[in-house]
């Protein structure tokens, strides 16, 4: 027997949910985009995209927040943290790639120094995930080693049952389990066999990738400015990355009172790694593409075993000049042969 | 050659705040801030965590953090002394800090020079210009435990007799029969009354020409200093696992989050600054 939820009873898991204290976010579309949002009611849930616009990178690590606010006086200089508030959340309606991505991005927030901004949302946050029965030609998480039913980051799974009428559901953690006992009446018991998984092809040989990578001679290879000649470094596909993770701090404020805030950066920017001196290390667009495939393909998973991208397929998807990682690992596969 | 200490701290991102006790002009433009932390738990994580080489994040609310060495040794934990270049919105604001004003200090973090492995061997520092901070820290380290380390041989050069820092030092240096200093600054940067040598840190250190036996060099200055530095080194016969120096890059967390310092798959900021020449030589030149 397998533990069913039917779509015409999300609305009391929600009901339930909000009633134990769970903060519900999911897909919806506001103000246009497809984006992750608290959600009252089942129907303002978009559940039917391929892949929101956004990722769920929002959820966890905001494209701008406050750290502290400081006030300077003539003798000290008063800090007031603004950690983010110890509030249980689910999002329903993850996708594999956007789950995945955020476990992806855990050792990275925990290499020796936690961030508790990132740490704090992580750990009170349950990340229910729907697997794909769909994909569009830009989705390549096959070519990542994961799947359209990938259970990397989740807490549950749930594949679609056929007719839309709702979803098998898989318990994946202590944290799931917790969320779903909330629910537990709510939940079916039959035997269902739940759609197939979309079928993603394999568009490149990430191994052979890595290989092509880690060869040192490859650094200084023509073929990064050949890749990246019409990169305009415009960082979309940096801020559209469910895995990327670069940031800034900036000071908002006067001299007295203000805000420190954590910012989304990208190294897609000329400046994010200039020096004060006017010295560049990575001084031209090519070098700074090649920094972006280099550390999400060789130097991330040399460090923490994994690939630092999840095939969500966004930074193609969305590229105002049609680049992205799918067709630079497509030409390094070539090249590798 | 990692050494990293996770910090007890609930936020890495919060700043401690220090007093500034003492501030010195070094050169134009060249300003050292002595510090101490108003709190004694920031004080005492600092004195548990502080070996020489190690770095940190010094700071103004309202402009930013800006990274720099510590340049007091990790035999003097009592404050914490940096010395910087105005050159940015950051370093000009704590450039106008007086004695008695705050400023914000983040660390130390990063790796450190390993000098209880220079025990017994004979010591050669070479830096250039505003390099001299970080190469400082780690001479004060050695300097202060003097019987542990055999002969002491510091080449320092500026581009001007002006240029140099710590010319207070420098002069106590001078005066000590247990070092041998050597003191260059770059042709036409000479006063009229220089009696020191005159001509770049390389050849200077060819003429000098320190035995490589049973020594280990730190080696810290400008990229093209340390490039014809090193082939220098090679000269004399030095092993390139025996020369160490310290590499930097703009930073903003320190502690290997926001992606920015690495060169090739190293971070400077998690697995340096400090690096052997060796290290250094396997890194792609192409990023540096």
């Amino acid at each position: 027997m397998t533990k069913i939820l039917l779509r015409d009873r999300l609305d009391d898991c929600i009901t339930r949910w909000h009633a134990a204290g769970f903060e519900v976010i999911g897909p919806v579309s506001k103000n246009n985009i497809s984006q992750f949002a608290a959600i009252e009611k089942a129907d303002e849930l978009d559940l039917g995209a391929i892949l929101p616009g956004r990722t769920l990178k929002d959820l966890f690590f905001p494209q701008t927040e406050p750290m502290f606010r400081y006030r300077i006086g003539k003798q000290q200089i008063d800090t007031e943290e603004y950690l983010p508030p110890e509030r249980q959340r689910i999002v329903f309606g993850a996708r594999p790639c956007d789950a995945s991505a955020m476990a992806i991005d855990d050792p990275l927030f925990g290499w020796d120094y936690k961030d508790s901004y990132w740490f704090r949302r992580r750990n009170e946050t349950v990340i229910v995930t729907i697997a794909c029965t769909a994909a569009d030609e830009f989705c390549m998480c096959t070519s990542l080693k994961l799947a359209p039913d990938s259970t990397l980051g989740s807490d549950i799974l749930l594949r679609p049952l056929e007719g839309n009428r709702g979803w098998l559901v898989e318990e994946l953690s202590q944290r799931g389990s917790e969320a779903l006992s909330r629910i537990e009446a709510l939940l079916e018991k039959e035997a269902a066999k739940p759609l197939p998984p979309a079928d993603v092809p394999v568009k490149f040989d990430l191994e052979a990738c890595r290989e092509w990578l880690q060869n040192p001679e490859n650094f200084e290879s023509h073929f990064w400015k050949e890749i990246s000649m019409r990169c305009i470094g415009c960082g979309t596909c940096t801020f559209l990355c469910p895995t990327c993770h670069c940031f800034d701090f900036q000071d908002e404020g006067d001299t007295y009172t203000g805000i420190r805030r954590k910012n989304w950066d990208s190294c897609s920017f000329a400046l994010f790694t200039m020096h004060t001196s006017g010295h560049n290390p990575r001084s031209t667009q090519s070098a700074r593409w090649r920094q972006r495939i280099m550390h999400k393909f060789n130097y991330f998973p040399g460090k923490f075993s994994l690939n630092s991208c999840s095939g969500c397929g966004r930074c193609t998807r969305e590229c105002p000049v049609d680049m992205g990682i799918t067709e630079t690992l497509q030409e390094i596969t070539k090249l590798s042969k | 050659m990692t050494d990293n200490t996770q910090n007890g701290q609930e936020n890495i991102y919060r700043p401690a705040i220090m007093n500034v006790v003492g501030k010195r002009d070094e050169a134009p433009g060249v300003k050292t801030l002595r510090l101490e932390f108003q709190d004694p738990v920031e004080h005492e994580r600092f004195r548990q965590t502080y070996r020489t080489g190690m770095f940190g994040l010094y700071g103004i609310f309202g402009e930013g953090e800006s990274t720099f060495c510590v340049a007091s040794p990790e035999t003097r934990k009592e404050y914490i002394e940096c010395t910087f270049r105005q050159s940015g919105r950051v370093t000009s604001s704590l450039a106008s800090a007086e004695v008695g004003d705050l400023v914000t200090y983040r660390g130390p973090y990063g790796n450190r020079f390993p000098i209880e492995e220079f025990y017994g061997k004979n010591l050669l520092f070479i830096a250039g210009g505003i390099a001299l901070p970080p190469t400082r820290s780690v001479i004060w380290s050695c300097l202060d435990q003097r019987d542990k380390f055999g002969r002491v041989t510091i080449v320092y050069g500026a581009r001007t007799v002006a240029d140099l820092v710590y010319k207070h030092e420098l002069e106590e240096w001078q005066n000590r029969s247990d070092i041998e200093l050597v003191l260059t600054v770059d042709p036409g940067g000479e006063s009229a009354d220089w009696q020191h040598r005159v001509g770049f840190v390389p050849s200077v250190l060819e003429e000098a020409a320190p035995s490589p036996e049973n020594c280990v060099a730190v080696l810290c200055g400008p990229p093209v200093m340390i490039k014809f530095t090193l082939i220098s080194l090679g000269k004399l016969g030095f092993n390139e696992e025996h020369v160490y120096t310290t590499l930097e890059n703009r930073m903003k967390c320190g502690v290997g989050k926001c992606g920015r310092c690495n060169v090739g798959s190293v971070y400077i900021c998690k697995e340096g600054p400090v690096f052997t020449a060796a290290e250094v030589a396997r890194m792609p030149a192409g990023d540096l």
